[in-house]
Protein backbone atom coordinates (compact mmCIF):
# COMPACT_ATOMS: atom_id res chain seq x y z
CA UNK A 1 0.00 0.00 0.00
CA UNK A 2 1.49 3.50 -1.09
CA UNK A 3 2.23 5.78 1.91
CA UNK A 4 0.15 9.05 1.74
CA UNK A 5 1.42 12.23 2.83
CA UNK A 6 -1.29 11.53 6.01
CA UNK A 7 0.28 8.43 7.15
CA UNK A 8 3.69 10.05 7.04
CA UNK A 9 2.77 12.58 9.30
CA UNK A 10 0.97 10.41 11.81
CA UNK A 11 4.95 8.88 12.30
CA UNK A 12 7.02 9.83 15.27
CA UNK A 13 8.02 14.03 15.79
CA UNK A 14 11.01 14.88 13.10
CA UNK A 15 13.90 15.19 15.34
CA UNK A 16 14.33 18.74 15.25
CA UNK A 17 11.07 18.87 17.88
CA UNK A 18 12.44 16.61 20.14
CA UNK A 19 13.10 17.39 23.66
CA UNK A 20 16.20 14.75 24.23
CA UNK A 21 17.47 11.75 21.83
CA UNK A 22 19.11 8.46 22.48
CA UNK A 23 22.67 8.02 22.47
CA UNK A 24 23.13 7.22 18.75
CA UNK A 25 20.75 9.64 17.64
CA UNK A 26 22.95 12.32 19.71
CA UNK A 27 25.98 10.55 18.22
CA UNK A 28 24.64 10.61 14.74
CA UNK A 29 23.81 14.29 15.27
CA UNK A 30 27.02 15.15 16.64
CA UNK A 31 28.85 12.76 13.91
CA UNK A 32 30.59 10.89 16.05
CA UNK A 33 30.90 7.40 17.52
CA UNK A 34 29.44 5.88 19.75
CA UNK A 35 31.97 4.98 22.42
CA UNK A 36 33.21 8.75 22.00
CA UNK A 37 29.48 10.00 22.94
CA UNK A 38 29.99 7.66 25.69
CA UNK A 39 32.69 9.09 26.96
CA UNK A 40 31.57 12.26 26.86
CA UNK A 41 28.65 11.21 28.83
CA UNK A 42 30.74 9.39 31.39
CA UNK A 43 32.97 12.92 31.56
CA UNK A 44 29.74 14.81 32.39
CA UNK A 45 30.29 16.86 29.48
CA UNK A 46 26.68 15.78 28.34
CA UNK A 47 24.29 15.63 30.52
CA UNK A 48 21.73 12.45 30.45
CA UNK A 49 18.42 11.33 32.03
CA UNK A 50 17.47 7.56 32.51
CA UNK A 51 14.02 6.37 31.12
CA UNK A 52 11.80 3.84 32.77
CA UNK A 53 13.87 1.02 31.67
CA UNK A 54 17.21 2.32 32.41
CA UNK A 55 18.20 4.28 28.74
CA UNK A 56 19.79 6.97 27.98
CA UNK A 57 18.44 10.03 27.39
CA UNK A 58 20.47 13.24 26.20
CA UNK A 59 18.76 16.76 25.96
CA UNK A 60 18.50 18.49 23.24
CA UNK A 61 19.71 21.57 25.27
CA UNK A 62 22.82 19.93 26.10
CA UNK A 63 23.45 19.09 22.95
CA UNK A 64 22.99 23.10 21.93
CA UNK A 65 25.37 23.66 24.57
CA UNK A 66 28.07 21.39 23.58
CA UNK A 67 28.37 22.50 19.82
CA UNK A 68 27.83 26.48 20.91
CA UNK A 69 25.30 26.70 18.24
CA UNK A 70 23.52 30.09 17.55
CA UNK A 71 20.65 28.04 18.03
CA UNK A 72 20.06 28.38 21.49
CA UNK B 1 18.14 -16.92 36.70
CA UNK B 2 19.99 -20.55 35.47
CA UNK B 3 22.41 -19.45 32.35
CA UNK B 4 22.63 -22.99 31.12
CA UNK B 5 18.76 -22.85 31.14
CA UNK B 6 17.85 -24.01 27.12
CA UNK B 7 15.99 -20.35 24.87
CA UNK B 8 12.64 -21.33 23.84
CA UNK B 9 12.16 -20.97 20.60
CA UNK B 10 10.30 -17.72 20.90
CA UNK B 11 13.68 -16.13 22.77
CA UNK B 12 15.90 -17.69 19.98
CA UNK B 13 13.96 -15.75 17.16
CA UNK B 14 13.78 -12.17 19.56
CA UNK B 15 17.06 -13.26 20.19
CA UNK B 16 17.88 -12.75 16.52
CA UNK B 17 15.69 -9.98 16.22
CA UNK B 18 17.74 -7.77 18.96
CA UNK B 19 20.55 -9.02 17.66
CA UNK B 20 19.96 -7.33 14.17
CA UNK B 21 18.13 -4.34 15.13
CA UNK B 22 21.21 -3.84 17.47
CA UNK B 23 24.18 -5.20 15.15
CA UNK B 24 25.62 -1.33 14.64
CA UNK B 25 26.06 -1.23 18.63
CA UNK B 26 27.34 -5.03 18.99
CA UNK B 27 29.63 -3.72 16.12
CA UNK B 28 31.42 -0.56 17.06
CA UNK B 29 31.18 -2.17 20.99
CA UNK B 30 33.60 -5.15 19.59
CA UNK B 31 35.85 -3.11 17.65
CA UNK B 32 36.16 -0.38 20.52
CA UNK B 33 36.67 -3.05 22.72
CA UNK B 34 39.75 -4.61 20.35
CA UNK B 35 41.16 -1.46 20.02
CA UNK B 36 41.05 -0.60 24.13
CA UNK B 37 42.98 -3.83 24.44
CA UNK B 38 45.31 -3.29 22.25
CA UNK B 39 46.26 -0.17 23.93
CA UNK B 40 46.08 -1.80 27.48
CA UNK B 41 48.56 -4.55 25.87
CA UNK B 42 51.32 -2.00 24.71
CA UNK B 43 51.17 0.49 27.50
CA UNK B 44 54.35 0.02 28.99
CA UNK B 45 55.78 0.66 25.59
CA UNK B 46 53.60 3.63 25.22
CA UNK B 47 54.36 5.22 28.51
CA UNK B 48 58.25 4.85 27.44
CA UNK B 49 58.02 5.87 24.07
CA UNK B 50 55.66 9.32 25.72
CA UNK B 51 58.87 9.57 28.88
CA UNK B 52 61.40 9.54 25.77
CA UNK B 53 59.28 12.31 23.77
CA UNK B 54 59.66 14.03 26.46
CA UNK B 55 62.78 14.07 27.26
CA UNK B 56 63.83 14.63 23.73
CA UNK B 57 61.06 17.85 23.85
CA UNK B 58 60.00 16.61 20.67
CA UNK B 59 56.18 16.93 19.32
CA UNK B 60 53.71 19.46 18.01
CA UNK B 61 52.17 21.69 20.08
CA UNK B 62 47.93 21.17 21.15
CA UNK B 63 46.62 24.09 22.70
CA UNK B 64 43.62 22.56 24.76
CA UNK B 65 40.82 24.37 25.62
CA UNK B 66 41.86 25.20 29.16
CA UNK B 67 44.98 27.36 27.41
CA UNK B 68 47.42 24.83 28.50
CA UNK B 69 49.70 23.69 25.79
CA UNK B 70 51.18 20.25 25.48
CA UNK B 71 53.66 18.64 23.23
CA UNK B 72 52.21 15.80 21.49
CA UNK B 73 54.18 12.26 21.53
CA UNK B 74 52.05 9.45 21.02
CA UNK B 75 48.45 8.63 19.08
CA UNK B 76 45.86 6.55 21.69
CA UNK B 77 42.80 6.75 18.97
CA UNK B 78 42.29 8.54 16.19
CA UNK B 79 41.41 11.37 18.56
CA UNK B 80 43.23 10.94 21.97
CA UNK B 81 46.87 11.14 22.22
CA UNK B 82 49.42 11.10 25.04
CA UNK B 83 51.05 14.70 25.51
CA UNK B 84 53.99 16.39 27.99
CA UNK B 85 54.73 19.59 28.75
CA UNK B 86 57.70 21.20 31.12
CA UNK B 87 56.54 22.48 34.47
CA UNK B 88 58.08 23.90 37.49
CA UNK B 89 57.47 20.61 39.43
CA UNK B 90 59.02 18.52 36.39
CA UNK B 91 57.52 16.64 33.30
CA UNK B 92 53.77 16.51 33.30
CA UNK B 93 51.73 14.04 31.15
CA UNK B 94 48.37 14.10 30.03
CA UNK B 95 45.95 12.16 27.61
CA UNK B 96 44.36 14.70 25.49
CA UNK B 97 41.33 14.35 23.26
CA UNK B 98 40.62 15.89 20.19
CA UNK B 99 37.47 15.88 19.37
CA UNK B 100 35.89 16.91 15.86
CA UNK B 101 32.28 18.53 16.38
CA UNK B 102 30.22 19.68 13.51
CA UNK B 103 30.76 23.21 15.12
CA UNK B 104 34.44 23.37 16.62
CA UNK B 105 36.98 21.29 18.08
CA UNK B 106 37.26 20.42 21.35
CA UNK B 107 40.61 19.75 23.09
CA UNK B 108 40.76 18.77 26.45
CA UNK B 109 42.58 17.08 29.06
CA UNK B 110 41.15 13.62 30.12
CA UNK B 111 43.66 12.91 32.82
CA UNK B 112 47.48 14.36 33.80
CA UNK B 113 50.08 13.37 36.26
CA UNK B 114 53.76 13.62 36.32
CA UNK B 115 54.11 9.56 36.16
CA UNK B 116 53.23 8.53 32.22
CA UNK B 117 52.56 5.22 33.37
CA UNK B 118 50.13 6.08 36.11
CA UNK B 119 48.69 8.57 33.48
CA UNK B 120 48.35 6.01 31.09
CA UNK B 121 47.18 3.52 33.66
CA UNK B 122 44.33 5.92 34.72
CA UNK B 123 42.93 6.71 31.14
CA UNK B 124 42.58 2.83 30.84
CA UNK B 125 40.64 2.52 33.92
CA UNK B 126 38.70 5.48 32.78
CA UNK B 127 37.65 3.68 29.35
CA UNK B 128 36.53 0.54 31.43
CA UNK B 129 34.04 2.98 33.38
CA UNK B 130 32.69 4.24 29.89
CA UNK B 131 32.68 0.69 28.50
CA UNK B 132 30.61 -0.48 31.46
CA UNK B 133 27.81 2.84 30.67
CA UNK B 134 27.98 1.85 27.66
CA UNK B 135 27.05 -1.75 28.51
CA UNK B 136 24.51 -1.14 31.00
CA UNK B 137 23.04 1.37 28.04
CA UNK B 138 22.60 -1.10 25.44
CA UNK B 139 21.19 -4.07 27.84
CA UNK B 140 18.27 -1.47 28.75
CA UNK B 141 17.64 -0.86 25.08
CA UNK B 142 17.91 -4.34 24.34
CA UNK B 143 15.34 -4.62 27.87
CA UNK B 144 12.89 -2.12 26.15
CA UNK B 145 13.09 -3.37 22.73
CA UNK B 146 11.87 -6.75 23.74
CA UNK B 147 9.46 -5.37 26.19
CA UNK B 148 7.83 -3.12 23.06
CA UNK B 149 8.36 -6.51 20.50
CA UNK B 150 7.14 -9.17 23.20
CA UNK B 151 5.05 -7.64 25.92
CA UNK B 152 3.51 -10.05 28.66
CA UNK B 153 6.98 -12.29 27.67
CA UNK B 154 9.94 -13.24 30.04
CA UNK B 155 12.94 -12.50 27.80
CA UNK B 156 14.98 -12.17 30.93
CA UNK B 157 17.26 -14.65 29.35
CA UNK B 158 17.58 -12.55 25.84
CA UNK B 159 18.36 -9.69 27.98
CA UNK B 160 20.94 -11.20 30.12
CA UNK B 161 22.56 -12.94 27.00
CA UNK B 162 23.14 -9.41 25.58
CA UNK B 163 24.56 -8.39 29.15
CA UNK B 164 26.50 -11.23 29.18
CA UNK B 165 28.52 -10.76 25.95
CA UNK B 166 29.26 -7.00 26.20
CA UNK B 167 30.92 -8.58 29.90
CA UNK B 168 32.95 -10.34 27.96
CA UNK B 169 33.78 -7.89 25.10
CA UNK B 170 35.10 -5.57 27.82
CA UNK B 171 37.30 -8.54 30.22
CA UNK B 172 38.12 -10.84 27.36
CA UNK B 173 41.53 -9.75 26.01
CA UNK B 174 41.99 -10.81 21.89
CA UNK B 175 44.23 -13.68 22.61
CA UNK B 176 41.09 -15.23 24.90
CA UNK B 177 38.18 -14.37 22.66
CA UNK B 178 38.63 -17.23 20.52
CA UNK B 179 37.94 -19.39 23.83
CA UNK B 180 35.15 -21.64 23.04
CA UNK B 181 31.99 -20.41 25.03
CA UNK B 182 30.00 -22.68 27.22
CA UNK B 183 26.26 -22.92 27.87
CA UNK B 184 23.57 -20.75 26.59
CA UNK B 185 24.47 -19.72 22.81
CA UNK B 186 24.72 -16.03 23.09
Amino acid sequence: MPITPESENQTAAPPAERLAYSVQEAADMLGINYFTMYRLIQRQKLKTCRVLRGKLLVPRTELLQLLQTDLR
Amino acid sequence: MNYYERPTPLQEQAYTEARQHFAEHLKQFKANCDAFHNIECNLPTTANDTFRAAIQSSGHIIQTDDGTQWQHAVDLTKITSVCHRRTEAGLEFAVVECLPLKSREMKDVLNSGHDAREVLQTFAHDQRKVFKLWKDDVTAQVNEYLGEKYPHQDMTIVTESFEIKLARAISERPAQTQKQSHGVRI
